[in-house]
């Protein structure tokens, strides 16, 4: 029980900084309606933590909920960082271009002299 | 007579840059100095030498400073390029050799070995567990046999140059033209080289990077 309120309480935490956030609009619309998705989803899995243990079980796994959860949390975690790896690397990669362009421009004015 | 652009890319090479540029002069008269984003003289003394100088606003990487070398090559019109190092740990005289089979026998792509012939003292850690490791990794991620697995001294042919873009900025440029050439079924050869090594060079942890970045742009891709 208490786990649970200590848990919510995390998730009231982390939503008043999302809507902090869009308040003074650091996020896009879309990215708060993704992290809106993912805390109240966290939440109701929190509030439902008995009904997922019984689900869990009827599926024929031995953990409880919270354990389920935290693997689940575990797994997104490891999305997010595969996704913002490859975000970075395209990132890196315009940065470069952007750079030869700007070089190649600058020796193509040279030349021209 | 074909137009041959020697491509030198050079981060922080203000203490070697000078002779370099002067050694491969001897041979080439068209020298194409890429400075990387240096904080020291490499541009100022590159220039000095008689070399044309581009210059990266940032650093990017020596893949990232061949790739622009091979476009301006291209707006230069020229027929082929030769990779060189700014360190001076290729030997001028040799550029010749990289050359020869592009112009005579219409090689695509001439890559130096430091396994053939010559014999380069090369450090026995590289020798006996990092080369044997990469040659494994090229053969089995990248389907290309060579003899020397990671090298930078090279020579392209213009079709070459058109048909391969490196888009690894670091140092996986070398296992990345590799990889191209087997894809783009390029015509390539092997000729031995020297490599002078004045340190150890690229280490394991390097190898594990090179590693890393071909896996995460292939994935990008």
């Amino acid at each position: 029980m208490w786990q649970q309120i200590i848990a919510l309480i995390i998730i009231i935490f982390f939503l008043s900084r999302l809507i902090i956030q869009a308040k003074k609009k650091t996020i896009n619309r879309v990215e708060f309606s993704l992290w809106l998705v993912f805390w109240i989803l966290a939440t109701l899995a929190i509030l439902f933590l008995k009904q997922i243990d019984s689900f869990l079980l009827r599926l024929g796994f031995s953990s409880s909920g919270i354990n389920f959860l935290l693997y689940l949390a575990v797994m997104m975690l490891f999305y997010f960082i595969f996704k913002l790896r490859l975000k970075f690397q395209s990132l890196d990669q315009k940065l470069t271009d952007l750079n030869r362009i700007i070089t190649l421009n600058k020796a193509k004015e040279e030349d021209k002299k | 007579m074909k137009k041959i652009i020697c491509i030198i890319p050079a981060y922080n090479e203000g203490k070697n840059i000078y002779k370099t540029v002067q050694k491969v002069k001897l041979y080439l008269e068209n020298v194409v100095v890429i400075d990387d984003g240096s904080s020291d003289e490499t541009a100022y003394k590159a220039k000095k030498a008689g070399a044309k100088v581009l210059i990266h606003p940032i650093n990017r990487g020596q893949g990232a400073a061949l790739q622009t070398g091979n476009e301006y090559a291209l707006l230069k019109q020229a027929d082929l390029v030769v990779h060189f190092d700014g360190d001076g740990q290729f030997l001028a005289s040799e550029i010749n050799d990289l050359v020869k089979p592009i112009i005579e026998n219409n090689y695509d792509i001439v890559f130096g070995s430091r396994f053939l012939e010559k014999k380069s003292a090369i450090p026995k850690f590289k020798t006996y567990i990092i080369y044997p490791l990469a040659r494994i990794v090229n053969r089995i991620f990248l389907q290309v046999k060579t003899t020397d697995p990671q090298n930078g001294f090279r020579a392209m042919s213009k079709e070459a140059i058109l048909k391969i873009k490196i888009e690894n900025n670091g140092m996986a440029h070398c296992s990345e033209i590799l990889y191209k050439t087997h894809l783009n079924k390029l015509r390539f050869k092997e000729v031995p080289i020297t490599v002078i090594y004045h340190h150890f060079g690229q280490k394991f942890s390097s190898g594990l990077k090179i590693l890393k970045d071909l896996f995460v742009n292939k994935l990008n891709q």
